[in-house]
């Protein structure tokens, strides 16, 4: 079976790489590609989006309709993963277990009774053996505020360096991960709840989705941001800058939010009470 | 907002998702009635746009309000017209149908089961209406990660089915972007009939040739043509029959017309039918696919594994007749995707039906189902004669043009295998109408007792939408006529005759 499936792979390969001999050469200034479409893309970005960076101009405007639907997927995916796994109802572990964070001593209480809140010198923990490393705790904890700054710059400049909405989004679901694996899910958790979560991932989606809609509430066509000139008082083609970068906000929000979400459901095996 | 139209079929139902995944968080009770409004709201401007289109003719929609090889654009045309109005009142009728089972089945996860369903009826009208080549696998992704998810949520081997799925799914999409890409490399551009209109100097290019070719076998594998078939049997057998009903019908159905509008107005008739010169062998295998659909349906005991290698075969009769390359057998293949679409919902909403009530579809489960559930199999009888066509249901006129077009295109092998398949279709469902009428129903049987058993018929909503849509394909039928002479006719170019 494997033999025939190599064959199948190398015959379908080769026709593929056969195909490539009419292909243009490589970077040919005459090829199509670059003589049909791009041209008006490289010359006249700036003159009709305002955004100097020509592929966030092409990503968020001319075919703006692409990436709502790539957000889509995203949240689609988000949804997915919480509608296969999440396990709701189940009860709690029967024992609980605390360490003692002076001593280090792990104390196993049965019953869903647990310590008293007041209890600041214990600390809930998941399994018997919970790693305890301060060095981890302590740099993640300096780092995260620093991570999640760049993020942010990584998503309001994606108008004129590399960057954008989803990468932004990803470096700040990535930060929200690194609290849970640094720290315990449950602190994530208590960070960024189960619901807040889902709702931050359609909104962001939505956040898209809307300014289209609200577009074609305006009078022009879906996704038209020129649209938007009289309600955010700039001119045409400055509205559509701003308007790429509502649904970059938009992106950064969802693919924040369902990273996270997917994080939480895979590492909680969907039981949300602790995590890897 | 008669000029938004296009775009509202697609964005309502977009929108639609988020509020029901929020909704899901608060009341669940609103989701099912947030998705059924906005799935009406999509039939209704479907209706809207398929009359625009039989009024004025083509409709061209700018998004973002960019032109065409700059923007996306959607066109809609004769083809896509009827298509659109089956996908969304067929997600519309069946959400309706089936929500009762929805809150019995995902229990504290009906938000996120109508996000995915609604989002899953989104790819679809997107892929439909689109008149670009890559929006179409953004579409594509939606629907096929949203259909994922639903099938893996069914009972048993569902999760292994819809891995192996995945699996397939994927690689068939990732041919068609290749495919795409190979295309875009050649004529810069992505938009359909801007590409038609680079292509014919490059009608002979090996990367073209070879672009044809591995989008045609992605969309295959996305359809299940023989002998590219084999996850869906067991994908759509285990999914929840909320999901089986909506999936089966559609998926393949949709992706039987994006093969056609490749074929058609991407590629033109004039490269697929007579540059390539694969129509011969692309018919034999459908003709394979006929014989192999309903040989192994013949082989099931379950009902809605049956019907899964009935949704083969018909498969088959499509890719055939569209690839016949004649006007009667493209007329056929349009016609069938409508009716086809009808049909198999009628039977995987009847098997829903009788999954409710009688918690098993293998043969010695539908003793006695006559008298236990009259109504339900009333409707199955209709769908079943429908698929073995019989007329006046519609099935009959489709696979009259089809057995037209075999005939004038001169290929006996195509049209023998359709009556092959009408033969054994009859017997399929008559066994089945024979074991639900004269044999007695199982539990009354140990009893030993003569009494009828008491009529059980599914839940009130169940039935009636099953009812009206038994009678729209006895209506799909008797308008069969009409349907042919001022749509599909018209969605077929000139040139093929």
């Amino acid at each position: 079976m494997k033999t025939i499936a190599l064959i199948i792979v190398i015959i379908t390969g080769s026709f593929l790489l056969y195909a490539t001999v009419d292909f243009p050469s490589w970077g040919d200034p005459q090829s199509p590609a670059s003589t049909h479409v791009s041209p008006r893309y490289i010359e006249r970005t700036l003159e009709e989006t305002s955004v100097p960076n020509v592929v966030t101009a092409v990503l968020a405007d001319y075919r703006g309709f692409d990436t709502l639907f790539e957000t889509t997927v995203i949240f689609a995916a988000g949804v997915a993963c919480f509608f296969l796994l999440r396990a709701f109802g189940k009860e709690r572990p029967a024992t609980g277990l605390y360490r003692h964070l002076l001593t280090g001593v792990t104390v196993r209480i049965k019953g869903s009774a647990g310590l008293p809140d007041d209890m600041e010198e214990f600390e809930r923990i998941d399994t018997l053996w919970t790693p305890y490393d301060p060095i981890v705790k302590v740099m993640c904890q300096r780092l995260i505020p620093f991570i999640q700054l760049f993020a942010l710059y990584v998503i309001a400049h994606g108008h004129h360096s590399p960057g954008g909405g989803f990468q932004g989004g990803v470096i700040l679901g990535a930060s929200l991960i690194l609290l849970s694996i640094s720290h315990n899910f449950r602190i994530a958790l208590r960070r960024m709840g189960e619901r807040l979560d889902a709702l931050l991932c359609a909104l962001g989606v939505a956040i898209y989705a809307g300014t289209g809609a609200l577009c074609l509430l305006l009078g022009a066509n879906f996704l038209d941001y020129s649209a938007l000139a009289g309600i955010l008082h700039v001119d045409p083609v400055t509205a559509r800058s701003h308007g790429i970068l509502i649904v970059e906000i938009g992106v950064g929000i969802a693919v924040m939010a369902t990273m996270v979400l997917i994080y939480n459901n895979l590492a909680s095996a969907g039981k949300f009470d602790e995590g890897l | 907002m008669n000029a938004q139209m296009p775009v509202l079929i697609v964005v309502v139902p977009l929108l639609s998702a988020f509020a029901i995944a929020a909704a899901g968080w608060f009341n669940r009770r609103l989701c099912m009635p947030t998705a059924a409004a906005a799935l009406g709201v999509a039939t209704l401007c479907t209706l809207g746009l398929l009359l625009r289109v039989i009024q004025d003719g083509e409709v061209v929609y700018r998004l973002g309000g960019w032109a065409a090889p700059w923007g996306i654009v959607y066109r809609v045309d004769f083809l896509n017209a009827p298509v659109l109005v089956l996908v969304a009142a067929i997600a519309l009728v069946n959400l309706v149908a089936t929500s009762r089972i929805v809150v019995e089945e995902f229990p504290g996860k009906e938000g996120a089961f109508y996000a995915l369903y609604v989002l899953f009826v989104t790819g679809l009208l997107g892929m439909v209406v689109t008149g670009d080549a890559f929006n179409l696998y953004v579409l594509l992704e939606i629907a096929s990660i949203t259909g994922y998810a639903l099938i893996a949520m069914g009972r048993g081997r569902a999760v292994l089915a819809s891995l192996n799925y995945v699996f397939m799914g994927t690689i068939g999409a990732c041919f068609y972007l290749l495919g795409i890409g190979y295309l875009y490399i050649m004529t810069g551009s992505l938009n359909m009939t801007d590409i038609a209109s680079f292509l014919p100097p490059l009608y002979s290019s090996k990367a073209v040739i070879t672009a044809f070719i591995i989008i045609m076998v992605g969309v295959w594998l996305k359809m299940a043509l023989f002998p590219l078939h084999g996850w869906l049997p067991n994908a759509y057998t285990y999914a929840p029959s909320s999901v089986s009903s909506l999936v089966a019908p559609l998926m393949t159905k949709v992706m039987v017309y994006v093969m056609i509008r490749i074929i058609l107005t991407v590629f033109t008739p004039a490269f697929t039918f007579r540059a390539l010169g694969l129509n011969q062998a692309v018919v034999w295998l459908a003709v394979a696919a006929i014989f192999m659909g309903s040989l192994m349906a013949l082989a099931q005991r379950n009902l809605k594994r049956m019907l899964t290698y009935i949704l083969i075969a018909e498969v088959g009769y499509m890719v055939g007749g569209a690839w016949l390359g004649n006007r009667a057998g493209l007329t056929g293949a349009v016609l069938h995707i409508l009716n086809d679409g009808l049909m198999t919902f009628c039977l995987f909403l009847a098997a829903g039906n009788i999954l409710y009530r009688v918690r098993g579809l293998n043969m010695e489960d539908l003793r006695g189902l006559f008298r236990k559930m009259p109504f339900t199999m009333g409707g199955f009888v209709i769908g079943a004669l429908s698929i073995i066509g019989v007329p006046p249901t519609c099935g009959f006129f489709s696979k009259w043009y089809l057995i037209l077009g075999g005939i004038q295109a001169g290929h006996y092998g195509f049209v023998v295998a359709l009556l092959f398949s009408s033969l054994v279709n009859l017997i399929l469902f008559f066994r089945i109408i024979e074991v639900g009428y004269f044999e007695p129903h199982s539990e009354h049987r140990h009893e030993g007792q003569d009494h009828a058993p008491s009529m059980e018929e599914a839940p009130v909503g169940m039935v009636v939408s099953l009812l009206i849509v038994a009678s729209g394909l006895i209506l799909a039928g008797l308008y069969a006529g009409d349907i042919v002479q001022r749509v599909v006719n018209l969605a077929i170019p000139e040139s093929i005759v």
